[in-house]
């Protein structure tokens, strides 16, 4: 107990870095970076479609239903030459011809062999998304349901709850860029945080004379170093509670969304890397200044080359080739992904397991280099 | 006497260097003992070996009557130790600083509140107990250092060199402390180079050079192993050679150095040499602006023991 309170109260001592780096994450993280967002800029026009229906199943219906919702059909006469006098008159703006078989070949994992005539214009382009994403939407469903019915009203929620944060709402789309900014940002001032007060905190209780009083007391060291172990831990989970609790104030209830959790889910693999890498380096390390000194390369050098302060998409290729090689690559590569993901599910979520599981990949390697290093160590 | 310590043929090699060869001492129940050596003697090795902190070639130490072991945690219960170099937390105030490594002995908290005031009490900081080690000054910082070592009420302390580049003030105060534990039931094992503290407090004396024991006593058995005895320094204005060769013939004079105006005279033996010597001065009609007696100190053994001071 007594090692616990000390730990939190040497934590204490550094509040005022905490607060500063926290503070940097309020104002840096929350800001909207993203102006030209081109989903939100062409939300309260619906575009004009002609759609040539020429399977007629209850999955073309489907299709057909969903554009009536979010767009307007313009009749015309089922001819080319109409159709395109339509085009031409920019009555319409695209066109979406259903083939036959369409149902048939989305049900054995097809796209639908759709084709389109477009008018090449702004609203053609939004009629392309919508259908892009319905596509898209359908085929990833069309695994995990077989039932049409089931099927069709699946997908519908699922464009619909992901319009309610993405496509409809202006503020939205926004929103959620900006939680994934807020997120991207936080890998900086996480591994800050967390690397610099853990191994701030542990240089005064592994530095050469303290670890020597403790080595020589009643206390089991290898109990002692367990408490510490603990503490620190439970100071990473705090950190990640702290900035969830941040990200709610800022950002309301798509914090908690299924996206928001999993942000959050992604941080907090993310701290157990750092908490991993925080242990390491305050093995090796045991002079405050050269812990500083440390920590304040690695966060920042991560952060340029991973894209906390610049987005991955800004950055030269070479650049982000390095980034392979650093945690926070696939921390924001998560996050990025989950900005841009039409559909939440389990099988299109799959490039998130798999970075989250390159992260424990890191923290792994951590925890075996530490143990490497304080074996080396262990006597005086 | 009741044995707490048993060294019995310790040796420890840094590499190449014997840091300390072959050591057997035994410390009594309620003594202090000094650990007196140059630089470089091996007393801190000596202290670490004991505690089970290095790991030594040769040897075996019993605590209590128990063989030390680096988990015998019920000897290390009893054991308190200073180490030599400052050993706080720059993140803990005065007072969390002596909790702390009180807790990792007495858990239970009340208890632990009366210990961490007592310890406070005698080093006397009472006034401190809200500064960060960085706002004390070097002897401060060395009081609270011992109080960090010794809350915990050890029966058994360990104290390496506590007074180093410490003011007088707190030199006195450090060294009454110890005193005041040796009192209260303590037994204490003291390491220093400087042989004035040992003098003082210390019940009993090992010297140490190189990592072997040169000799073991009281003060003033350590002082029988000097030749001399005496030591008188004599400032005068004028005094003739004659007179000089007449004072080397006396019967306890070992030797007569001049130097300048000074003349110092050792004695092997003997009882009043000095007034022995005033009243032959008077009666040659010397005249003197100073003289004054030593007893030889420790120093003086060492250097009779290694031809070297104890300070370099
Ligand atoms: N970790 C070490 N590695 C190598 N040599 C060491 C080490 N520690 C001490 N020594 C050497 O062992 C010898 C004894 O050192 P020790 O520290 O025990 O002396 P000491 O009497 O405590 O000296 P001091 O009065 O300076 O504290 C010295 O020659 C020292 O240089
Ligand atoms: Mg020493």
């Amino acid at each position: 107990m007594t090692v616990f309170k000390t730990f939190w109260k040497v934590v204490k001592r550094y509040k005022g870095t905490i607060i500063g780096f926290t503070l940097m994450l309020v104002i840096f993280g929350s800001i909207n970076m993203s102006s030209n967002d081109v989903t939100s800029s062409f939300k309260e026009t619906k575009p004009d479609i002609i759609i040539v229906n020429n399977d007629n199943t209850i999955l073309a219906d489907g299709l057909v239903s969903y554009f009536k919702e979010n767009a307007n059909i313009i009749d015309v006469k089922n001819t080319e030459r109409a159709i395109d006098d339509a085009i031409f008159y920019r009555d319409a703006s695209y066109v979406i011809y259903i083939p036959d078989g369409y149902e048939d070949n989305i049900l054995n994992g097809g796209n639908g062999n759709i084709e389109i005539k477009s008018s090449g214009d702004y609203t053609s382009n939004l009629a392309e998304m919508l259908l892009t994403r319905y596509i898209k939407a359908i085929k990833v469903l069309s695994k995990e349901y077989s039932d049409k019915t089931t099927l069709l009203s699946k997908v519908n929620n699922a464009l619909d709850e992901n319009s309610k944060v993405e496509l409809t709402t202006k503020i939205n789309t926004t929103e959620l860029s900006r939680l994934s900014r807020y997120y991207n940002f936080a890998s900086y001032t996480l591994i800050a945080v967390i690397l610099f007060i853990i191994c701030l905190v542990l240089s005064s209780f592994n530095k050469e004379t303290t670890r020597k009083r403790i080595v020589v007391s009643s206390m089991d060291y290898k109990k002692h170093n367990k408490y510490i172990l603990i503490a620190s831990s439970l100071y990473s989970i705090f950190v990640v509670i702290l900035y969830t609790i941040l990200a709610f104030i800022i950002f309301g209830s798509l914090t908690f969304t299924e996206r928001g959790l999993l942000y959050i889910l992604n941080t907090f693999i993310f701290s157990f890397v750092a908490l991993c890498m925080a242990l390491f380096i305050s093995t090796l390390v045991k002079n405050k200044e050269a812990v500083s000194g440390i920590v304040n390369v690695v966060a920042l050098s991560q952060a340029f080359l991973c894209g906390a302060f610049i987005p991955v998409v800004w950055l030269p290729e070479s650049v982000i080739k390095i980034a392979h090689v650093l945690p926070a690559y696939w921390y924001i590569n998560t996050n990025d992904f989950l900005a841009e993901l039409e559909v939440l599910s389990f099988t299109n979520l799959k490039p998130i397991w798999i970075n989250m599981l390159i992260l424990i990949i890191f923290a792994i390697i951590f925890i075996i280099l530490n143990n490497i290093a304080s074996r080396k160590k262990m006597v005086l | 006497m009741k044995k707490i310590i048993e060294v019995k043929n310790l040796s420890k090699s840094y590499k190449n260097l014997k840091a300390i060869d072959d050591l057997s001492f035994d410390v009594y129940e309620g003594e202090i003992l000094g650990l007196l050596g140059p630089n470089g003697s091996g007393k801190s090795t000596t202290i670490n070996s004991i505690l089970n902190l290095l790991e030594f070639e040769k040897g075996t130490i019993k605590i209590f009557g128990k063989i030390m072991k680096p988990d015998a945690y019920d000897i290390k219960r009893d054991i308190g130790v200073i180490f030599q170099e400052v050993a706080v937390f720059e993140e803990l105030t005065v007072y969390e600083n002596i909790d702390y490594f009180c807790g990792l002995y007495v858990s239970d908290k009340l208890l632990r509140k009366s210990y961490v005031e007592d310890a406070i009490n005698l080093v006397g900081l009472k006034e401190f107990t809200k500064f960060y080690p960085k706002q004390l000054s070097g002897g401060l910082l060395r009081r609270l250092n011992i109080a960090c070592g010794i809350a915990h009420k050890p029966k058994l302390i360990f104290l390496d060199e506590p007074t180093v580049a410490v003011d007088p003030q707190s030199r006195n105060n450090i060294l009454d402390g110890i005193k005041k534990l040796r009192d209260d039931g303590a037994t204490i094992v003291y390491t220093t180079h400087y042989m004035e503290e040992v003098e003082m407090i210390c019940d009993r004396i090992i010297i140490l050079d190189k990592g072997k024991i040169l000799a073991e006593g009281t003060t003033d058995e350590l002082k029988s192993l000097a030749k001399l005895e005496e030591k008188i320094t004599l400032e005068v204005k004028k005094i003739s050679s004659k007179v000089v060769d007449e004072i080397k013939t006396f019967k306890t004079v070992d030797s007569v150095i001049q130097n300048g105006n000074n003349l110092v005279i050792t004695y092997k033996k003997g009882k009043d040499n000095l007034g022995e010597l005033t009243s032959f001065l008077h009666s040659k009609k010397v005249t003197y602006s100073k003289i004054f007696s030593e007893r030889p100190t420790l120093n003086d053994v060492f250097l009779e023991l290694t031809g070297k001071d104890l300070r370099d």
